[in-house]
């Protein structure tokens, strides 16, 4: 059989040229992907390129006093001046916005499902878990200091706290939208709660339960960094403090450069994750 | 006991109670029987609670009056060889179409390799035996509704219950299936309960055709179609076949446009 044209289901091998006929080099039609992604990563390189170029012609052209304001190439100097400072307080706050997003993303996706499964949970637990939700998370910072101390502790649950909402509504969202139709299918054939929950309602929810992830992430590095500003002597947050007192700006720069380089690859990260996950869902119409 | 009947519906009602009170009855006094390895068709307007039967027979939901009785049995007590058709296909995107058709297996812990054996031999007789390791998105409609169907006879139903299985399709793919599930029909033998709003469609695959007025939804007809088996296109130009429909036409109350 002729393998099947992923992009185009509706061609048959008659359709495409011959392989006869194809310089060696070219790439098949269905095995171009790699080559996309290529093309979408070397645009998003020149976009991020492009902003620092803006970002340093405007310091040339305001000519800004440097306790006001730095170009990138200052910052990114501080940050090749001291390597292993900011690599040090860089893994800080990655481990607590990382160890926070593990710990929101399990407990959000617990409570989803329950929110789903059982009625009693969301009559009961929504409208308080809406009501928590309120609460700006920032804001229980200081009594996670209060309960956890100053340490790694404090700032991993004020990025778990952050990160976790999302998941709650994104699992539950995703739970609800199983057609009924293989509800039906499934009571018909008399599946069992739990094959139901593990074939179908799940891997169902997958997408919606990564889009809640990939928000949660980037919210779980700013939570560890207000947790960082709030009581710490590490991390990024610490370094942008510091740097704050000091009235060095060159650093401050070089920690937002760093946060905002974490929260995107972790966003990707999440993002890859989640399309290995889901392949399907680029060809759900 | 009726035992000799694939479903009876003894003056089946259902009645739906709003919060505030209010009746709204979908059901009233539905009372028919269909005779083992038969296709009865129900037709009716949408919104005639051709569904609510269905999914009544199934067992998916409870008359509020009445009984069902399938092969004799109450289908409370949950009878095992009833498959249904949806009118959109619904495969998982996440599994091959051969995996699809075994679902209903895997739900009832019966997926072994003569099980998978037998679904490619449906696959095989619907056309799709060289589609067994492909995925839905890349089926057309119709192929995708083909899968759909051998999901439900995957598992030998006795009664095959299709709710409007080919109203999302093309008339010309309609036609096609058409013609393939009256094969499929009769390959397997099982008793088919066929709802649809189209005349041609219920007349031509039907040795029965009921009709269901609406409001609340009760028979208003029940027309045996004396026409040859197999069928073939000829008989949808035949005199016999514009008398069945104008007959159900005028039961129904339409002048013209239903297709």
């Amino acid at each position: 059989m002729a393998t099947p044209d992923l992009r185009h289901p509706d061609r048959t091998a008659a359709d495409r040229p011959l392989p006869a006929a194809k310089p060696s080099g070219q790439k098949t039609p269905g095995r171009t992907f790699p080559r996309e992604s290529l093309v979408a990563g070397v645009k998003a390189a020149v976009g991020i390129i492009g902003l620092f170029m803006v970002w340093e012609l405007l310091v040339l052209v305001i000519d800004p006093a440097d306790y006001l304001f730095v170009g990138p190439l200052s910052a990114f100097a501080e940050l090749f001046e001291r390597p292993g400072y900011f690599a040090e307080n860089t893994f800080v706050t990655l481990q607590e916005a990382l160890a926070g997003f593990a710990l929101g993303t399990a407990l959000g996706v617990l409570c989803g499902a329950a929110l789903h499964y059982s009625a009693t949970a969301r009559s009961f637990l929504y409208p308080a878990l809406i009501a928590i939700d309120t609460i700006p998370k920032v804001a229980l910072a200081p009594l996670f200091i209060v309960w956890f101390g100053f340490g790694f502790e404090s700032k991993a649950f004020v990025a778990m706290a952050i990160a976790f909402f999302p998941l709650v509504i994104n699992t539950y969202d995703g739970l609800s939208s199983v057609p009924h139709e293989l509800q039906e299918l499934a009571r018909i054939n008399r599946a069992s709660p739990w094959k139901k929950m593990v074939k179908i309602d799940f891997i169902y929810a997958i997408p919606s339960i990564f889009s809640g992830a990939k928000i949660s992430i980037s919210l779980a590095v700013g939570g560890a960094v207000v947790g960082e500003f709030i009581a710490g002597s590490k991390g990024l947050g610490y370094v942008i403090l510091l740097a704050n007192s000091q009235v060095d700006l060159p650093s401050m720069f070089a920690a937002f450069i760093v946060l905002a380089a974490i929260a995107l690859t972790l966003f990707f990260l999440v993002d890859y994750a989640g399309r290995k996950l889901a392949p399907w869902k680029n060809h759900t119409k | 006991m009726n035992n000799e009947y694939a479903i009876s519906v003894n003056n089946v009602g259902k009645t739906y109670r709003s919060r505030r009170g209010q009746e709204n009855t979908v059901l009233r006094g539905l009372d028919f029987h269909v005779e083992p390895g038969r296709f009865v068709s129900i037709v009716g307007q949408s919104g005639s609670g051709k569904t609510t039967l269905l999914k009544t027979i199934s067992g998916l939901q409870e008359p509020t009056e009445g009984e069902i009785l399938v092969q004799g049995r109450p289908i409370q007590e949950g009878i095992e060889d009833i498959a249904m058709v949806f009118q959109s296909p619904v495969l998982l995107p996440w599994r091959n179409n051969l995996d699809n058709v075994l679902l209903p297996l895997e739900f009832r812990g019966a997926r072994t390799d003569e099980a998978r054996a037998y679904a490619m031999e449906l696959l095989e007789m619907v056309g799709l035996g060289g589609k067994a390791k492909n995925y839905s998105y890349e089926l057309s409609g119709g192929m995708q509704q083909r899968v759909a169907i051998c999901r439900a006879l995957v598992s030998r139903p006795k009664l095959l219950l299709m709710d409007e299985p080919f109203g999302a399709l093309d008339a010309m793919t309609r036609d096609s299936m058409n013609f393939e599930i009256q094969r499929i029909w009769q390959n397997t033998g099982c008793s088919v309960l066929f709802v649809t709003h189209s005349i041609p469609e219920a007349v031509w695959l039907g040795d029965r055709v009921v009709v269901v007025g609406d409001r609340p939804g009760r028979i208003i007809a029940d027309i045996p179609i004396d026409l040859p088996r197999p069928r073939g296109k000829e008989h949808r130009y035949s005199a016999d076949f514009s008398d069945y429909t104008s007959e159900i036409e005028s039961h129904i109350g339409v002048v013209a446009g239903i297709s």
